[in-house]
């Protein structure tokens, strides 16, 4: 289970997120949503270790992971699919997936082999292997980098903005592979604007206001919420949160 | 013919020397864009380095350059640790004239220690030549760029096919990406700046044994790097070795055909020449897609 303990980060403006409380259940999907500016993408950068908090803890499994660096924040098996642009475009395919274990990157051998297995279950890592990265599409580009993130075989994957700049096909695409990195055991806490999209895909829904917690509930349940769009033009929300916010039910 | 053939060789035999000098510079910038105004420095501290101990043992200058190399690597990551990390930090652009300074004391340094007079090493092959038929081929020219383009080679190698390579290419293109695959972003930028440094260390080996040099002729020789950059397109490794190729041919030209004198004018011609028809320099547009690629 992650957890976020009253956690301050900014970038030097302000704090973007002001005592956070929120927990993330194994093995879920748990997507968080809000206006532009409520602190989603922060939330993610202090739990990849871009980005370190100034107050609060957060914890993986009890294990503290707020004072560690975004490698060792990898090595614990969290890792993030950042938004657009997240592969190295002039690098080929294979040495983006190559570089997807860098970690481990001394054991080769079995490196060689997780890419082959990542390659079974996404066919376009073997097809395009040769190919830069910037040749692809934008959603080729976002298939490589699902499976360039399990390289490493992460308990949990961060996903910023999946789908943006993406058309419905291959959004549609991006919500398969959710579900088949998911069904892999995989815990998925992501961030998306398309908020339907988002909380279909999600057992989990979390509503992000100025750097807290609003809401959170189980996805079906807030998108059912007749106020769901006014609170994205920072209306206050006029059905009971169900549950304490911050946490799961 | 044979003078215009016999020139030709000559000018790409010096132009694989100066390929390897502006490799580092090239890539330095590339990468972590900075424009790295001691490299010139670095490299006649290199030659410094082995003229003085082929002086003391008489061991081979361009041999020397083999263990140039490493102690260049070394005093590269030095240096981008006590000075160039910290400013860079603080400011892109001032990185620049912290390196500019670096160069001045560079050469203050050089002067203390060395003195202010022309050195050359003068090896046993100095005045030696390859014949082959009626063009002959200085053996100091040939060997000097036979290990300049052996240490190119290597270079490109490393870069296309190391992870080290790869994570150098990874931390030009995005950072945060780079941090996210586990890369240490810190660590990969001073071992970028060390290898650029370290390319001055076969390259000022070189000098010491084809050019006379004395601790300011640093400002000559980054007029000769920031040209042959720019006319391949600063960032691009091909592109210095392209912009190296036409330097070397055209002060050889010049040289021979015209005047020695006139030989000196010809990278700042080929500045103000490029600047005007190509600014992005002759394989600019690829720098731009593939940033410090080989």
């Amino acid at each position: 289970m992650i957890e976020f303990r009253n956690v301050c980060a900014g970038y030097g403006g302000g704090d973007v997120l002001q005592g956070l409380d929120l927990r993330v259940e194994d093995k879920s999907i748990t997507c968080i949503v809000g206006p532009n500016g409520a602190g989603k993408s922060t939330v993610l950068r202090t739990l990849s270790g871009l980005l370190s908090p100034r107050v609060g803890e957060i914890l993986l499994d009890g294990r503290a992971l707020h004072t560690l660096s975004a490698a060792q924040v990898l090595a614990a098996g969290v890792a993030q699919v950042p938004q657009q642009g997240g592969l190295f475009g002039g690098l080929s395919i294979r040495d983006n997936m190559l570089l997807g274990g860098y970690l481990v990157r001394r054991q080769r051998r079995e490196l060689n082999k997780r890419i082959d297995e990542l390659a079974e279950v996404f066919p376009i890592v073997a097809e395009r292997a040769l190919d830069k990265a910037a040749d692809l599409s934008g959603g080729q580009r976002r298939i490589v980098e699902f499976a360039r993130a399990l390289v490493t075989e992460p308990s949990v994957i961060l996903l910023d903005e999946p789908t943006l700049g993406l058309d419905p096909k291959t959004c549609a695409t991006v919500f398969e592979t959710t579900q088949q990195v998911n069904a892999l055991g995989t815990t998925v806490l992501m961030v998306e604007q398309n908020v339907r999209f988002g909380l279909q895909l999600a057992d989990h829904g979390v509503v992000m206001e100025r750097g807290q917690v609003l809401i959170s509930q189980p996805a079906d349940v807030l998108l059912g919420r007749s106020d769901m769009a006014s609170m994205f033009f920072g209306a206050a929300p006029t059905e009971p949160a169900v549950d304490v916010p911050g946490g799961p039910a | 013919m044979t003078l215009l053939v016999q020139t030709l060789i000559l000018g790409l035999l010096i132009g694989g020397i100066y390929a390897l000098m502006s490799s580092g510079f090239t890539l330095v910038f590339g990468v972590m864009k900075i424009i790295n105004l001691a490299h010139a420095a670095m490299i006649v501290l290199a030659a410094f380095f082995t003229w003085w101990v082929w002086d003391l043992t008489g061991i081979d200058p361009l041999l020397l350059g083999v263990v140039a190399t490493p102690v260049m690597y070394g005093f590269g990551w030095v240096l981008y640790k006590t000075v160039i990390a910290r400013v860079h930090r603080a400011d892109h652009e001032l990185a620049m004239v912290a390196s500019f300074a670096v160069a001045i004391a560079a050469s203050g340094v050089m002067s203390l220690v060395w003195g202010t007079e022309l050195r050359a090493a003068t090896p046993s092959y100095f005045n030696t030549s390859l014949e082959i038929g009626s063009i002959v081929v200085p053996h100091a020219q040939l060997y000097a760029c036979g290990g300049a383009v052996a240490l190119l080679l290597g270079l490109y190698v490393l870069l296309r096919r190391t992870f080290i390579g790869r994570a150098i290419k990874a931390c030009a293109e995005n950072r945060d990406s780079a941090e996210l695959v586990g890369i240490n972003v810190e660590r990969t930028m001073a071992q970028m700046f060390a290898i650029g440094a370290a390319t001055t260390g076969f390259g000022g080996a070189a000098l010491s044994v084809i050019y006379q040099f004395f601790p300011e002729s640093h400002f000559v020789w980054i007029g000769r790097i920031l040209c042959v950059v720019i006319l391949g397109g600063l960032g691009s490794l091909a592109g210095a070795a392209l912009g190296a190729a036409v330097l070397g041919v055209g002060e050889t030209i010049t040289a021979i055909y015209i005047d020695t004198q006139w030989a000196t004018t010809v990278p700042y011609i080929l500045i103000i020449a490029i600047l005007v028809l190509r600014p992005q320099g002759l394989l600019g547009e690829r720098m731009r897609a593939d940033g410090a690629h080989a």
